[in-house]
């Protein structure tokens, strides 16, 4: 044997020794990762009001084992109040990062966007194209009201006068229902609003609020620091029960303590809707929906994080279960938690809808109003909650 | 010679070829084995690494608030049987323990605990303050119950119920204008103790909402206050000591105290005699009981999956029917508070339409400002430490014990409102000093206490008698008076005995200065009958010396007074 040969065996025993102890150790330790074998896991952080139907979803979607590319498909939620995420995505908070969030509205989109743009250059969540922001499904904001009570307003300030002024009236009454013309038992009028550091539609009821007080559909920064603005309502939150209180669903507030803790408030149709039927179990006054002339919006958007923490395959895989959300059987059951569906397809005026099995206490399964609340740009909520902080969270 | 004819072997070339083919054979074996070594290092290294950080646990270390006990342990213990897994195998376990809630809140904020269950929200609200990053995460509710003033019927017929509608204002009115008027509520460590405190702010203050910290500091709030809570007869632990007072007790022990809805149904399907929810006109608060999950830097993922197995199974159908089954008003919607089924109706004194409105709920900061005044508000004490110091004491280190539980009491007695006085006794009383101001004579007392020394017989009664008879001839009605009696052995060398003892007690605690006797027995041979007897005759109670009521005894006690 020359020494070229030699050599050339010496190389080829080295070679076989290296794979076979490569091979002897990852059969031992299993630690050599197997990437088409490994699920993609979508990230979902989702708005509380609709987030039973999307972790029912999940759920369902997960049992379908659904594939792309060969890898297995896996949803999980993570239930958060939209206010709580937006501070989370400022900070940088979320560890591992969402793949996509359902906020409660669009606007909260907007208010990541202008935060990561400054930080980045760029939209982190996408307006058009393929990975655009879709609203799942809508929601409204209208006043739910114990008949009782609503019987009594209207008596007082006319038919159809349920609105911010005349509750605002209601909330400063010194003697309380009695000089409304209500119950002494009934104490003081008390207003249902969230807080608005724990829940987005707290912040939104003060913007309806406003609203109704300028009598615009556009609220900016100069109306709600006008100090004769915010004196009628501090006057307005006087009436609040507790802002301390757990509950993010103010409606379930509603239906599990009756009118003991709130009269009424401006709240999301679909939470009123849901419940409605436990109110008439629990309490013997039934609830009494009423739309308000300037209507403010949840769409809850399904949105994908563009930021170099999402692969393209975990974009796919949500953008697959956004199309899942979207279909038919699913927005069906959207309906049916008294959300309004975004696919067309689905009908809300059907038999079994709770938007007509409740049309006897005011539901619409179609509102017609004139005019539609813009979201107010970031100053303009800021702004408000700063107050709210100063002048009502310390009362 | 011709082309590419080979060479002949040269044997000598051979074997030096076949020794390099050794070699090298030897080196890649030796590079081999170099390798495998690294590999492994690598590896151990790797699986040293991996192992370290978070600890596999499943199990929930869940802190609840004591009035629902029962419910919490029978809740508890059906989860745990129920065998649930999470997905990689480990058993989801609930490890509950019973607490204030105002503990719920000092030990949350000192890391303990991955989930809680105060009796109200407005506890979590107490537990973030302050904190950069909030410690409380998920939470929902499986159970509420209103806050009511639990009356005798005639009681709360002589106020007017229930044509009229009576209220915290009635309440008070009757307890200043009427001495016979027995009332009490829990201390502020409890949601009910904490609202009917918030009540009578709002009462002094003459408003329903809107209560500010100027209301707080105003001298005319607080003068109504602390009248108020000079006519409080006993404050208690919580609510569950309390109702079984009652029941011990029956009538004469109050005419009215705060608790939830659900134990005035507990006490009316335990006694023949019934009490009646007011729920009161003003308003009252609902306790919702929180079921929170704790952000702490410790918990796992597993913990989280737990936790969310736990609020699935609290939330189920199964599991609300038998939340609804033990008076307490279910999240579920579903089941009626009206069927025919539920305890939650007139026969059991309660009304499921009330309340019709609740009072409004300060901030954390005011509630903490109630919590505070409510300390200075309240009665101030005489308290008689009553230290046996017979033989037996002084073995397996008893009166070393005692001693040092004394001492601790005496550090704890806090501001100068409080007076303290001792009474040493074996064969009998000796060296006795009358209760003064904590503040003037503590290190006196201290240093008396330091030198105790065991010896002689138990005339434990005769002190006890010493101490009573002193309380009444002070006559200080003003004040709440206790008696703290530390023993180890069974009665032996008093002039008088148990029964004519309590039946004095019993008599005079009516006509006199009422006495409440608490017992801390120490060691095996404690006479529990003569201990129990003393302190249920009283309204106090007797206890074993365990560490955690040594640690905690001044705070117990200063519920009761």
């Amino acid at each position: 044997m020359n020494r070229t040969r030699l050599i050339f065996f010496a190389v080829v025993l080295l070679a076989l020794l290296i794979v076979g102890v490569s091979f002897l150790l990852s059969q031992i330790s299993g630690s050599v990762p197997n990437p088409t074998a490994q699920p993609i896991s979508v990230r979902v952080v989702s708005a509380l009001p609709i987030e039973p139907w999307v972790q029912d979803a999940a759920q369902k979607f997960n049992a379908e084992k659904r594939t792309l590319d060969g890898r297995t498909i896996v949803v999980s939620v993570t239930p958060m109040d939209s206010v709580t995420a937006l501070g989370k995505w400022d900070r940088g908070e979320f560890n591992p990062v969402p793949t996509a969030w359902i906020p409660d509205s669009r606007y909260l989109v907007e208010l990541v966007n202008a935060t990561q743009s400054e930080k980045l250059g760029r939209d982190i969540f996408l307006t058009d194209g393929e990975y655009r922001a879709r609203p799942l499904v809508t929601s409204l904001f209208a006043w739910g009201i114990y008949k009782s009570r609503f019987d009594t307003l209207e008596k007082k300030f006319g038919q159809g006068n349920v609105n911010w002024k005349t509750v605002h009236d209601a909330a400063i009454a010194k003697g309380g229902w009695p000089e409304l013309g209500g119950d002494p038992k009934w104490g003081y009028f008390k207003l249902i609003v969230p807080n608005p550091n724990k829940n987005a539609a707290g912040l939104l009821a003060m913007v309806s609020a406003a609203g109704e007080y300028y009598d615009k559909a556009s609220i900016a920064t100069e109306d709600v620091t006008n100090p004769k603005f915010q004196a009628w309502l501090k006057e307005l939150m006087g009436a609040v029960t507790d802002f301390s209180s757990l509950s993010s669903y103010t409606v379930e507030d509603l239906a599990l303590f009756g009118s003991s803790v709130g009269d009424g408030g401006q709240l999301l149709e679909s939470d009123l809707l849901v419940n409605m039927s436990g109110i008439q179990t629990r309490w013997a006054d039934p609830l009494v929906i009423v739309y308000p002339k300037y209507l403010t919006w949840f769409d809850f958007p399904f949105t994908i994080w563009m930021g170099p923490e999402t692969s393209a395959a975990e974009k796919n895989a949500a953008i697959q279960f956004e199309k899942f959300l979207l279909s038919a059987p699913l927005q069906t059951l959207a309906a049916q938690r008294g959300f309004r569906p975004a696919n067309a397809e689905v009908s809300i005026a059907t038999a079994d809808s709770l938007f007509v099995k409740w049309q006897g206490q005011g539901a619409k399964p179609k509102v017609e109003s004139p005019a539609r609340m813009r979201s107010p740009d970031r100053d303009t909520l800021q702004a408000l909650r700063r107050w709210f902080d100063l002048n009502i969270k310390g009362r | 010679m011709p082309k590419n004819k080979r060479a002949p072997k040269n044997p000598a070339l051979n074997k030096a070829n076949g020794c390099a083919l050794l070699a090298v054979v030897v080196v890649v074996i030796g590079i081999g084995a170099a390798m495998c070594g690294i590999a492994g290092v690598f590896m151990l290294l790797n699986n040293d690494a991996s192992a370290t950080p978070a600890p596999q646990t499943a199990t929930l270390d869940l802190a609840y608030s004591p009035e629902k006990d029962a419910l919490m342990q029978d809740l508890v213990a059906r989860f745990n049987k129920a065998n649930y897994k999470t997905p990689s195998g480990l058993p989801m376990k609930i490890n509950a323990t019973k607490l204030d809630a105002a503990d719920i809140v000092e030990q949350a904020r000192a890391g303990k605990f991955t989930a809680i269950n105060p009796d109200s929200s407005l506890w979590l609200a107490q537990i973030d303050a302050g904190l950069d990053r909030p410690l409380v995460g998920e939470a929902t509710r499986f159970a509420v119950t209103p806050v009511v003033i639990a009356m005798w019927n005639e009681v709360a017929q002589v106020l007017g119920h229930p044509q009229k509608q009576i209220g915290w204002k009635d309440l008070l009115t009757k307890a200043r204008s009427d001495p016979n008027f027995k009332w009490s509520h829990p201390s502020t460590s409890s949601a009910s103790g904490l609202l009917a405190t918030l009540a009578e702010f709002y009462a002094g203050a003459n408003k329903t909402r809107n209560l500010t910290e100027d209301d707080l500091q105003n001298r005319a709030t607080l003068d109504y206050v602390a009248a108020l809570e000079k006519t409080v007869r006993y404050y208690g632990e919580g609510e569950a000591a309390t109702i079984d007072q009652v029941l011990k007790s029956g009538r004469s022990y109050l005419d009215a105290f705060i608790v939830s809805e659900q134990m005035v149904i507990y006490f009316n399907t335990k006694s023949a005699q019934k009490l009646v929810a007011i729920y009161p006109v003003e308003g009252t608060l609902w306790q919702d009981h929180p079921l929170a999950l704790l952000e702490q830097p410790t918990l796992t993922n597993d913990q989280r999956l737990t936790y969310r197995r736990l609020r699935d199974f609290l939330l189920a159908s199964e599991t609300q029917k038998l939340i609804l089954q033990a008076g307490y008003r279910p999240v579920d919607l579903n089941l009626r508070l009206d069927d025919p089924a539920s305890p939650i109706k007139t026969a059991n004194g309660v009304d499921p339409a009330q309340p019709q409105t609740t009072l409004q709920m300060p901030n954390p900061a005011i509630i903490e400002q109630v919590q505070a005044v409510w300390y200075l508000a309240k009665r101030p004490a005489n308290i008689y430490l009553i230290a046996d110091t017979s033989g037996s004491m002084g073995e397996q280190n008893k009166l070393t014990q005692a001693v040092d539980a004394l001492n601790t009491f005496l550090d704890q007695v806090q501001g100068d409102r409080d007076r303290v006085g001792l009474v040493p006794f074996s064969n009998r009383v000796y060296n006795a000093v009358a209760p003064q101001d904590v503040s003037k004579q503590r290190a006196a007392l201290k240093t008396q206490v330091s030198g105790l020394r065991a010896s002689g017989q138990t005339a434990l009664l005769d002190a006890v008698q010493y101490a009573y008879d002193d309380l009444q001839k002070r006559n200080e009605r003003d004040r709440i008076n206790a008696i703290l009696v530390m023993t180890d052995g069974i009665e032996n060398s008093s002039q008088t005995n148990l029964n004519a003892l309590a039946q004095k007690i019993k008599r005079t605690n009516q006509t006199g200065v009422p006495v409440v006797i608490f017992c801390i027995g120490y060691g095996n041979d404690a006479d529990w009958n003569v201990l129990n007897t003393l302190a249920e005759t009283t309204g106090g109670f007797a206890r074993r010396a365990d560490p955690e009521t040594i640690r905690k005894l001044y705070k117990i006690l200063s519920t009761y007074f």
